[in-house]
């Protein structure tokens, strides 16, 4: 476990080269002057060697130092590791080494990856299916449609519109392409493979402009990993609670990681209310994933009574039409977008806001926690009620993987049985 | 033309009128079907129900500047003890006591703030309530009334302005004294200031009563009520939550100080109700400051906490 002394090696590295440069090259420039004051050509071919050599290493430095200050690659916004994916050799006939970074990969969760359009032709047919069968197996298909995102709030019914501007404003239908998201928020198990990978260290999946905050990405003991964690590891027993105290930059940095995105508001919207289209423009939407009435033993929210977070496998009452578990209670989690739109002016924010959904274990009003309310948090707020989880869009997957995941062929060879999906 | 009518004598009436019913908060007289009292604006339900259900109700009191959650705290505590039983249970004793949870409930629900509880005394809310406690062996009866900060502050500074709060504090068995933790956080030295005030407004009260009983002064460790010290809306400042005591010695140094010095049981809490909050824009260009979702946050503790020391 690396600490936040020694995630600042390099910069320490650098300091030390530093001072050493210029007393290298002293000592170098001596030796030339003193072998061409004694005329001796030994000490004049060793001084020549010593310039030579600090040249060099003062060039060296000078490119590390401008490598080291440019971790990211030039499109921003795009994640470098999606951008720019390290191309995995897999050898088909016997590929041991690679074997064994699939099976690592898919250890950890990172199947998404392996089924890029870049990195699916190195998978061997077995791993192929080895790894569609872990996405659908973790994740559960959106599919394509639209979604009428509502706003939950009247403060825009200051009687300046008139009624069907108010209708428009309140009701706003939304395209979504078919997109998986994961059954079950990101638990602490998960996010601790990423910890325990250095994705605290790794800069390239960071966005540029929170690197100076990062040094705040530590637990209670000042290791780097959520809030709530102690010596970089979750506390024992909570394996499968899903992991909270982390802002959503930490949430975007662990999807990268695993070749994943946070959801937008309209997948997570629909993969909770399942709209389903009685006549052409009208949409029947779930209040909850469930129905449209609130059940106590269907989420985890305050009226439930347990005043705690729970593992993310509880509460199966309250799956989704899709196979979405607690898409309601426990903990609100992180959207991709932002909280308030730009042409909504009835909101003030104190800062930027991004939006969060689903309520939390301590969700005071049901009401609050429905798929169709949307709240807001400052990204750079690490709260002990806020998790993630995460989605895929059926787009960035390689076309022979999408067609394996909508045909349903996929299969292990130990006859697992595969979950049949359509679009 | 006149036209004449009989009318009874109702002389069970004027035998009503003739015993004069004391004040609860005050002690002052007045006439059974006072709905105030006239003397300090409390309401005559209290001592109506005090009489009629033979109970003696203790009195704690939710103190704090304006602004600084009073009555959100208060409406809320009422609200989720009354909705379990778990660790403590409260039951309201007379429907007036269900108005401030009922107020302060729905204008939450509906992303709002309750609007700010007026000065006058007569226009407040009280509540009487049951409680249920595993640490006591017998339910007791408690009154709780959300007086407004500025009140409060007008008392302190001129006294006699409002009888009510002097009789009521005076009588009261423990405090809940609210501060703001984002004003505190943001260098405002006013929520120290107005705490340190008020601690020492309550030591002179209590001192002066203590005398009165036994003829001689105490000391005052000895007569002090519990108080709990409540930095609200904690939620905008995670490092409160984190650590309240160490948070109160940091930002509120004259307090801990006169604290340390003066209370002889006290205890600092955090607490927040809201999530996250940001300004609405209102017809007519004004700003409103709401709650962008509700999930409180330490509100049972410090009750609790009082409960368990009374």
């Amino acid at each position: 476990m690396k600490t936040r002394f020694q995630r600042h090696h390099a910069l320490s590295w650098l300091w030390k080269t530093r001072v050493s440069q210029p007393v290298a090259a002293s000592v170098a420039i001596v030796v030339l002057v003193a072998g061409v004051w004694r005329s001796s050509p030994l000490w004049i071919g060793a001084g020549a060697v010593l310039v030579l050599e600090s040249l060099l290493g003062f060039i060296s430095v000078r490119a590390k130092l401008l490598f080291w200050k440019r971790p990211a690659s030039d499109d921003h916004g795009e994640s470098p590791a999606i951008s720019q994916p390290q191309p995995i050799h897999a050898r088909r006939a016997d590929g041991d080494r690679s074997d064994s970074l699939i099976d690592i990969m898919l250890a950890e969760g990172r199947y998404a990856l392996l089924l890029r359009p870049q990195v699916i032709d190195n998978l061997s047919d077995q791993h192929l299916n080895q790894t569609v069968v872990e996405l659908q197996e973790a994740m559960a298909i959106v599919p394509r449609g639209q979604v009428v995102l509502e706003k939950t709030t009247d403060a825009s019914d200051d009687g300046r519109r008139d009624r069907d501007e108010l209708e428009r404003y309140h009701r706003r239908t939304v395209d979504v392409e078919p997109v998986f998201i994961d059954r079950y928020p990101v638990t602490n198990l998960e996010y601790q493979q990423f910890v325990d990978n250095g994705g605290y260290d790794e800069m390239a999946i960071w966005d540029e402009e929170v690197l100076p905050a990062m040094l705040d990405f530590v637990d209670r003991s000042g290791h780097p990993g959520p809030r709530r964690w102690r010596e970089g590891h979750f506390t024992p027993g909570e394996e499968n609670h899903p992991v909270v105290g982390v802002c959503w930059y930490e949430a975007v940095a662990y999807a990268r990681w695993v070749g994943k995105r946070l959801p937008t508001d309209a997948e997570w919207y629909k993969a909770a209310c399942w709209p389903v289209t009685i006549s052409p423009g009208n949409w029947l939407q779930r209040m909850y994933p469930w129905g449209n009435a609130f059940e106590r033993t269907r989420a985890n929210v305050w009226g439930s009574g347990l005043d705690r977070i729970v593992a993310v496998d509880r509460f199966p009452e309250g799956m989704s039409v899709g196979g979405v578990h607690q898409l309601i209670g426990n903990v609100w989690e992180w959207m991709s977008g932002p909280f308030g739109s730009a042409d909504d002016n009835s909101l003030a924010l104190p800062v930027p806001m991004k939006s969060i959904r689903g309520g939390a274990f301590n969700s005071y009003f049901e009401k609050q926690a429905t798929c169709q309310f949307q709240s807001g948090e400052n990204p750079i707020s690490r709260k002990d009620n806020i998790g993630f989880r995460l989605a895929l869009g059926a787009c960035d997957l390689a076309p022979k993987a999408a067609e394996l995941l909508l045909s349903g062929d996929a299969r292990i060879d130990d006859d697992t049985p595969v979950e049949e999906v359509s679009i | 033309m006149n036209r004449g009518c009989d009318l009874p004598m109702d002389s069970y009436r004027l035998a009503h009128y003739s015993v004069q019913v004391p004040c609860y908060v005050c002690g002052g007289g007045n006439t059974y079907d006072a709905e105030m009292c006239r003397h300090c604006q409390a309401p005559m339900a209290l001592s109506h129900q005090s009489v009629a259900q033979k109970v003696c109700p203790n009195m704690v009191a939710v103190l704090g500047t304006s602004g600084s959650g009073k009555t959100v705290y208060l409406g809320m505590l009422m609200d989720m003890l009354s909705r379990c039983d778990d660790p403590l249970q409260v039951l309201a004793r007379g429907a007036f006591s269900i108005s401030l949870q009922q107020l302060t409930t729905s204008a939450l629900a509906q992303a709002e703030f309750p609007s700010k509880t007026p000065n006058e005394p007569d226009r407040w809310n009280w509540v009487h309530c049951q409680v249920r406690c595993k640490h006591h062996r017998h339910p007791f009866d408690l009154i709780v009334p959300d007086m407004a900060g500025e009140a409060v502050l007008q008392e302190i500074d001129h006294p006699r302005t409002y009888p009510v709060i002097r009789s009521f504090l005076s009588k009261c068995t423990g405090m809940i004294v609210l501060i703001d933790a984002i004003r505190l956080q943001s260098g405002e030295h006013d929520q120290d200031h107005f705490t340190m005030k008020l601690l020492s407004f309550l030591s002179e009260l209590f001192d002066a009563k203590e005398s009165q009983h036994t003829g001689k002064k105490r000391k005052k460790k000895q007569t002090h009520p519990p108080i709990a010290l409540v930095l609200t809306k904690a939620d905008q400042c995670e490092r409160c939550f984190d650590d309240p005591t160490a948070f109160a010695k940091t930002h509120a140094p004259g307090m801990w100080q006169y604290c340390q010095e003066r209370l002889p049981t006290y205890r600092v809490f955090a607490s927040g109700v809201a999530g996250a909050c940001a300004y609405r824009n209102e017809l007519g260009g004004s700003r409103r400051w709401i709650p962008l979702r509700i999930e409180p946050r330490g509100i049972v503790e410090p009750f609790q906490w009082l409960i368990e020391t009374l």
